[in-house]
């Protein structure tokens, strides 16, 4: 593979200086004989289809809303097409306009991190990347846009990108802000030294279902919480703690199920954050606290001198009730409901 | 506990297996058991899949017998030094003159003058063995045939063992296991001879702690794994499927009853079929849904060696395919 790793930004306000961007950088791959994918909506496929011509047959288009459905899947979904595209002898040429709109604060914080670990995980696959940041979107995620991307597209040229930050400097900022405070009235189940994990599963179990948790997500929730609490007794210090709760702030209602502990993770313990190298290789095989990211709609990690707590959460389907402005009628006792939007 | 509404006897819908989520298992209201768990008034079917099968079942059953002073009566032509499952493990011969083991030949037990099966003559024969045993003050009597050879005989067949379910199920001190080779036994004809049946017999399990069941399969050979995998349970598993690879190249695993497996557990069994000699696989039989989607979402790329077998869930025809 002699082509090199490409990440860039392309900032643009309107339609030109989009397809100015994109079209020779498809365009570009198709001749090459790369294989061109184009992650957008059906607006902007249109617009590409036209500019493109006859060169639009060679390039895959995918629909945005379901590349990105979920961070450490996307990423991985990343990571296997160029790995399949390096494995045929070609590269990867994938174009991928994140959807911003309709995210929480929380969610546009993990998309921001997908962004910075794309650097890592497709460093050695050759593939090359292109992000259009259209000009309207706040102003934090064009900046953030800045830091995550090692190059910034400006008509035919790429520059060096002076604001980029060293993507693990980047996660770790991410997680710099303390996590809010459990609820008072949160579910708390202290764990003791040797537990068996069946009764926690039990314990879960019994918390979920006053919840509208779907059934599959409740197998998802018990695997994701046993792999941590697992970690937590192996590596780290008593006392160890559980606590589970119903959250609005974001505007969407998810279920939190969090474990604490007192021990501090070892630098560089990675939180799972990249896809485990294939099974079989020398490094490979362990999937851990991937696979439980992979198990939730998001996971949040804080570590350091005050303990560590590792935050699962699972986002719960919109119900009728859960549409009110007012208190929840269906509240279970121990769990914290607050008015849909309330941050 | 739910109650039987189709079969009978009703009394066996109390002993009903069920599984950790509180639901019936199998299609038909038959009761499960290991050969350990066998109890007086239970006429029990054994469809072995081949010798291995039928001597840990039918083992078992003579030797805890004859172990706990019971009177064992064993209808074959088989000499009684070589019953299935027995070894040298006790001295027959000690028991049969104690009286504690009756071997009886099928031409005094059961056959007319022409060398025909009789029926009639096969109850008469259970009910006098019953008759004498309590006589002879046994607490219990074991009694177990191999019904094989009355394959081309169904109707007879059939006959026979409804009246011996009669005689035995109201019993308090009998009970009976009838073995049959499932290899050599048309499907309906096995689906017909197991409803006359009100117990299933099997091995006893290899572990068994209350959160995990573990039991040996024979046909394919493997293990089904019963209510939750994890980390507390991952070196029995490994143990116990160590062994059964070491015996076979590719192993099943009978997850129909497996309610929850942790990661760790799947990264056990990728790392055990790694083990396994080239071209060998373990193979994921009736994986429930909730499980099979934890497999997915981690890939069965990231789990090499293992394969998804048959079916989804619960097999369709318990007890009689496994």
């Amino acid at each position: 593979m002699s082509d090199h790793f490409t990440h860039r930004v392309l900032p643009y306000d309107g339609v030109e200086e989009f397809l100015g961007g994109t079209v020779p950088f498809l365009s570009a791959g198709v001749e090459a004989g790369d294989r061109v994918l184009a992650v957008c909506g059906t607006a902007r496929e249109t617009l590409l289809r036209d500019a493109l011509g006859s060169a639009a047959s060679a390039v895959e288009f995918t629909d945005a809303a379901t590349w990105y459905a979920h961070p450490s899947r996307t990423l991985a979904d990343c990571l296997g097409a160029a790995g399949r595209a390096a494995g045929r002898g070609r590269r990867l040429r994938l174009l991928g306009e994140p959807v911003w709109a309709s995210r929480s604060p929380l969610e546009v914080v993990e998309w921001q991190r997908t962004e910075a670990l794309l650097n890592i995980a497709l460093l050695d696959t050759g593939a090359s990347v292109m992000c259009p940041y259209a000009a309207t979107l706040p102003a934090a995620v064009i900046a953030s846009g800045r830091r995550t991307h090692p190059e910034t597209v400006r008509g035919t040229r790429a520059l060096a990108n002076p604001g980029f930050v060293d993507p693990w400097t980047f996660c770790a900022r991410c997680d710099a802000e303390p996590l809010p405070a459990p609820p008072p009235d949160a579910d708390t189940l202290p764990i003791d030294a040797r537990p068996d994990l069946y009764w926690l599963r039990a314990y879960v179990t019994e918390c979920a279902r006053q919840t509208p948790l779907p059934e599959e997500d409740l197998q998802r929730l018990l695997v994701a919480v046993t792999e941590v609490v697992t970690n937590a007794l192996r590596h780290g210090e008593p006392p160890l703690t559980l606590r589970m709760w119903t959250d609005a702030a974001d505007g969407a209602s998810a279920l939190v199920c969090e474990v604490t502990d007192e021990g501090r993770w070892p630098p560089g313990a990675g939180h799972g954050l990249l896809p485990p190298r294939p099974a079989g290789t020398a490094s490979g095989g362990r999937f851990g606290l991937w696979a439980v990211r992979l198990l939730c709609s998001a996971v949040q990690i804080r570590t350091g001198e005050g303990g560590t707590a590792v935050r699962l959460r699972h986002d719960l389907p919109r119900t009728d009730r859960s549409t009110c402005t007012e208190r929840e009628d269906f509240h279970a006792p121990g769990f914290h409901h607050l008015p849909c939007g309330v941050r | 506990m739910r109650r039987a509404s189709t079969t009978s006897p009703a009394a066996y819908a109390d002993q009903i297996r069920l599984e950790p989520g509180g639901h019936a298992m199998g299609t038909s209201w038959v009761a499960e058991r290991s050969v350990g768990a066998i109890l007086p008034g239970d006429h029990g079917w054994l469809a072995y899949s081949g010798p291995e099968e039928r001597g840990r079942v039918i083992g078992p059953f003579v030797h805890e017998g004859l172990l706990t002073g019971e009177k064992v009566v064993y209808v074959t032509d088989t000499p009684a030094g070589r019953l299935p499952g027995l070894g040298h493990r006790i001295d027959v011969h000690d028991h049969l003159r104690a009286g504690r083991l009756r071997v009886i030949s099928r031409e005094d037990a059961c056959l007319d003058r022409s060398g025909a099966f009789e029926p009639a003559r096969m109850l008469d024969t259970v009910e006098r063995e019953i008759g004498e045993a309590f006589g002879q003050g046994f607490r219990a009597v074991r009694l177990t045939t191999d019904y094989t050879w009355l394959l081309d005989e169904p109707g007879r067949m059939l006959g026979c063992e409804h009246r011996l379910g009669g005689a035995v199920a109201p019993s308090t001190m009998a009970m009976a296991i009838c073995q049959i080779d499932r290899r050599a036994c048309p499907p309906d004809q096995l689906i017909a001879l197991r409803d006359l049946h009100e117990v299933l017999v099997e091995v006893d399990p290899e572990f068994d702690d209350g959160v995990l069941r573990m039991v040996r399969t024979f046909a394919p050979a493997g293990l089904r794994l019963e209510g939750e995998l994890d980390a507390t349970r991952h070196g029995a598993v490994a143990a116990r499927l160590a062994q059964v690879m070491a015996r076979h190249g590719g192993v099943h695993l009978d997850l129909s009853r497996l309610g929850f497996i942790d990661l760790g557990g799947l990264d056990l069994l990728a790392r055990l079929a790694a083990r396994l000699p080239a071209g060998g696989t373990l193979v994921l039989d009736h994986l429930r849904p909730s499980v099979l989607s934890v497999i997915e979402t981690v890939g069965w790329h990231r789990l090499p060696g293992l394969v998804r077998g048959a079916g989804r869930g619960l097999p369709e025809t318990e007890g009689i395919a496994r």
